[in-house]
C-alpha cells in the first residue's frame, strides 16, 4: 500500500519552473530519502506536498485521499507532519510548551478556553515522553529561542513527530550538525520513524545510505532516478547530475 | 514511579495553589480597603477610572503581548460596548439591573470584534495592524453617520440609578459604582488570567511566535486569532459598559484613535511580557492623565516622553525592569550605591526637561492672553531670559553627571546579573 503518491506535479515562480513534473510513490512504512543538487527543488516539493504552496498542476495523495491544494492544517489533520530546513519553533515558549503545543491537536484540544491545559493528562504525558526521546529533559524550562543549534534541531524533530502523524517529512534534519550530533539525530530519526512512513531531504549521503530504504534523486525539477540505495548509487544519470555531464 | 514519590508533587501542587491564589486575595483586599484610604471624591473617581483601565489594558494585552496582534483600533470595542450599555441603561421598557449593564457592553464588544476580526485576523503582523487602523477609522466615521445611536457631538447620557435597586442599592452613590467596577475588574482579570493557562491561551502564544508552524500542527492560525480577538473584544466591551455607567455619558470620542493610542501606551509602559504589567501601566497612566492634568497642561507630553523612554531603554516595560531584578536576590544590595549615584543626574535631567516644557507651555499661554497658573508653586515669567537659561542649565548639568555615573551603574548591573559561579575574573583565569 502506498502512503504518499505524487503525480505530474508542477510549480513555477514567475518564469522560473522549479518543479517540472514530479512523480513519486512512497510505500507505507518505508524510509524514503530525496537527494539532489542545490536548487533542484527539494524543499519546494515538500512545500507542495504539505500545503505551504499550491501546485500549478498535478496531484498529491495521502493514502487514497487527494490532498492537492489543501491548507497546511488540513493536511496535518489527515496524518502528515513535516519539519523545516530552517528551524521553525516557538522561540518564546519553553521546550516543554513547544512539545505540548505540537501534540495538542491530536490529543483533543480544540480552541478551548474553558479548561486548564494542565488537566489534559495524556497530553502532558506525551510531552514528557517526547522530552525524554529527544534528550532535552534538562532543558525543559528553557525558551526554545535560547537553545543551542543542535538542541533546536532535535526539538524541531520532536515537534514534528509530537502529533503522531503516520507520514512524516523531514527537511534536512541533520544540516549544520557535527559528526556526533548527526549520529544522535540519526538514531533518533530511526527510532521515531518505526512503524511510520518517512520522507526526508538529506545532503549527508552517509545518513542517506544508512537510513533510507529507497532513494529518489531530484534534479532540475524532476525525479531522474528512484530505487534502492545500491541501484541509485550506480545510476549514470545521477552521477551526471551531481558531477556534471563531463563525468559521463 | 514508586509510592514514595507521590506525596512530593502533591505538596508542591498545594504550594503552587497558594502562591497563585495569594495575589488575588491581596488584590481583593486592596480593592476593598482603597476607597477608605484614598481621600475625597476625586480619589474615588480616580480609582473607578483605574479599574476600568485595568480591564481595558488587560484585554489589549490578550492581543499584543499574548497573541502578537497590534490592534490600533481597540477603543472601538470599548466605545461600541459603552454605547450598547448606555442604550440598555436608558431604555425604560425592560429595566436592566445595573450589574448586568457591563455584560451588555461585553456583548457589544464581542459582536463588534466578531465583525472586525472577520476581516482583520486573516493577516498577522503589520497587515493586521494596518487593517485594525483602517477598520477603526471606518467605525468612527460610521458612528457619526447615526446620530440617533451615537447622540452626535454631545453623545448620549443616562442615569445609572434608573434601573431596579438591588438589596436597597441603586448604585447612585459613587462608592457603590466603585465597588461594582472593582468587582468586575477583579473577576475579569481573574478570567483573563485563567485564559492564559487554557489550550487557546497557549495556542495564542504559539501564533504570536510562529503562525506558520501552528498551521503545520493542525490549527488554522487565522481561526485562533479570530477567537482570541473576539474574547478580547468582549472584555474591552465590559470596560466600555463600566465606563458608561461610571461617567453616565458616552460620546463618539470614546472610540477615537486617541483612546486606542492610550491603551497601547498603558500596556507597553506596564510591560507586555507579563500578565500583570498592563495592570501597572493602567494604574500609572490613568493616574498621570487624571492627576497630572489637574497640575499641568503638558501632561500628554510627559506620558509621550515616558513612552519613548520605555521603548528605547526598557522595552520590557515596568514589569520587565522589575522582573530583571528579582532573580538577583541578595546581590540587589550591591546595586544600591551605583544606582543612587545615577539618581541626581537623572533627576536634574528630568527636572530640566519638565521645566523647559512648562516654560514653553506658559509662553504659549501668555501669548494667547491667559494668565498662566503657577506650576507646583513656581510662577516664573516665560517672557524673560533668566528662567530659560537657568532651566536649560539643569539638563546640561544632569547630562554631565549622567555621563560620569552611568558606566558605573551599567557595570554594577552586569556584575550583579552574572551568576556568581562564573565571575568575569574567574573566566579570564581558566
Amino acid at each position: 500500500m502506498t502512503a504518499l503518491t505524487v503525480t505530474g506535479l508542477q510549480k513555477a515562480f514567475g518564469a522560473t519552473k522549479v518543479i517540472t513534473g514530479v512523480d513519486l510513490s512512497v510505500a507505507a512504512g518505508e524510509r524514503h530519502a530525496v537527494i539532489g543538487p542545490n536548487g533542484a527543488g527539494k524543499s519546494t516539493l515538500f512545500h507542495l506536498i504539505s500545503g505551504r504552496l499550491r501546485p500549478d498542476a498535478g496531484r498529491v495523495a495521502l493514502g487514497e485521499r487527494d490532498i492537492t491544494g489543501l491548507r497546511p492544517h488540513e493536511v496535518f489533520n489527515l496524518g502528515l507532519a513535516r519539519s523545516f530546513q530552517v528551524t521553525s519553533l516557538f522561540p518564546q515558549l519553553s521546550v516543554f510548551e513547544n512539545l505540548r503545543a505540537a501534540a495538542m491537536r491530536t490529543h483533543g484540544c480544540g480552541l478551548n478556553f474553558w479548561r486548564r491545559l494542565g488537566s489534559y493528562g495524556a497530553l502532558r504525558d506525551r510531552a514528557e515522553q517526547l522530552l525524554v526521546q529527544i534528550g532535552l529533559q534538562e532543558r525543559r524550562h528553557v525558551p526554545a529561542g535560547r537553545l543551542a543549534y543542535a538542541e533546536q534541531r532535535a526539538l524541531e524533530i520532536g515537534v514534528t513527530i509530537a502529533g503522531g502523524a503516520r507520514t512524516i517529512l523531514l527537511d534536512e534534519p541533520t544540516a549544520g550538525m557535527s559528526r556526533a550530533e548527526t549520529e544522535r539525530a540519526v538514531s533518533l530519526i530511526r527510532r521515531m520513524s518505526e512503524g511510520r512512513t518517512l520522507v526526508m531531504i538529506e545532503h549527508d549521503l552517509g545518513v542517506v545510505f544508512g537510513l533510507a530504504d529507497r532513494i529518489s534523486v531530484l534534479a532540475e525539477g524532476r525525479i531522474i532516478a528512484s530505487g534502492p540505495p545500491d541501484q541509485v548509487r550506480g545510476d549514470r544519470a545521477v552521477r551526471a547530475a551531481y558531477l556534471g555531464d563531463a563525468a559521463c | 514511579m514508586s509510592d514514595l514519590e507521590l506525596p512530593l508533587p502533591l505538596a508542591r501542587t498545594d504550594g503552587r495553589w497558594l502562591r497563585t491564589a495569594m495575589p488575588w486575595v491581596l488584590a481583593a483586599a486592596v480593592a476593598i480597603v482603597l476607597p477608605h484610604v484614598v481621600p475625597g471624591g476625586f480619589g474615588l473617581s480616580l480609582l473607578c477610572r483605574m479599574g476600568i483601565a485595568i480591564i481595558f489594558a488587560l484585554s489589549f494585552n490578550m492581543l499584543l503581548g499574548q497573541g502578537g496582534m497590534l490592534d490600533f483600533g481597540h477603543a472601538v470595542f470599548l466605545g461600541l460596548g459603552g454605547y450598547l450599555a448606555m442604550h440598555a441603561m436608558r431604555q425604560t421598557g425592560w429595566p436592566v439591573p445595573l450589574p448586568l449593564v457591563p455584560l451588555i457592553g461585553g456583548v457589544g464588544g464581542l459582536l463588534t470584534a466578531l465583525a472586525v476580526g472577520w476581516v482583520a485576523t486573516r493577516r498577522a503582523g503589520t497587515a493586521f495592524a494596518m487593517i485594525s487602523l483602517g477598520v477603526a477609522e471606518l467605525v468612527v466615521a460610521t458612528v457619526h453617520l447615526f446620530p440617533s445611536f451615537s447622540g452626535g457631538e454631545e453623545g448620549i447620557s443616562g442615569d445609572r440609578s434608573n434601573g431596579p435597586a438591588l438589596l436597597g442599592h441603586d448604585f447612585g452613590p459613587q462608592i457603590e459604582a466603585y465597588y461594582l467596577i472593582a468587582a468586575f475588574a477583579w473577576v475579569c482579570a481573574l478570567l483573563m488570567y485563567a485564559y492564559t493557562a487554557t489550550p487557546l491561551g497557549r495556542l495564542a502564544n504559539a501564533v504570536r511566535d510562529n503562525p506558520e508552524r501552528v498551521g503545520f500542527l493542525g490549527y488554522d492560525p487565522a481561526q485562533i486569532r479570530r477567537v482570541v480577538f473576539a474574547l478580547s473584544g468582549l472584555f474591552a466591551g465590559v470596560a466600555g459598559g463600566l465606563a458608561a455607567l461610571n461617567d453616565e455619558i458616552v460620546t463618539a470620542a470614546g472610540l477615537s484613535p486617541d483612546v486606542s493610542g492610550q491603551v497601547l501606551l498603558m500596556t507597553f509602559i506596564g510591560g507586555i511580557g507579563t500578565f500583570w504589567g498592563p495592570i501597572a501601566g493602567a494604574v500609572l497612566i490613568t493616574f498621570l492623565s487624571i492627576a497630572l492634568s489637574t497640575v499641568t497642561d503638558a501632561w500628554q507630553l510627559y506620558s509621550g516622553l515616558l513612552f519613548i523612554a520605555m521603548v528605547v531603554w526598557a522595552p520590557g516595560g515596568i514589569s520587565g525592569v522589575l522582573l530583571a531584578h528579582v532573580p538577583l536576590g541578595r546581590r540587589l544590595g550591591s546595586l544600591v550605591p551605583s544606582y543612587a549615584a545615577v539618581a541626581p543626574g537623572l533627576l536634574l535631567a528630568i527636572a530640566g526637561t519638565v521645566g523647559l516644557s512648562e516654560l514653553a507651555f506658559r509662553l504659549q499661554a501668555v501669548r494667547n492672553g491667559a494668565t498662566p497658573r503657577p506650576v507646583l508653586g513656581f510662577a516664573a515669567d516665560p517672557g524673560s531670559v533668566w528662567p530659560w537659561l537657568l532651566t536649560a542649565a539643569l539638563p546640561v548639568a544632569g547630562a554631565v553627571l549622567l555621563a560620569r555615573t552611568w558606566p558605573g551603574a551599567r557595570d554594577a548591573w552586569r556584575h550583579a546579573s552574572t551568576p556568581p559561579s562564573t565571575p568575569p575574573g574567574a573566566q579570564a583565569g581558566t
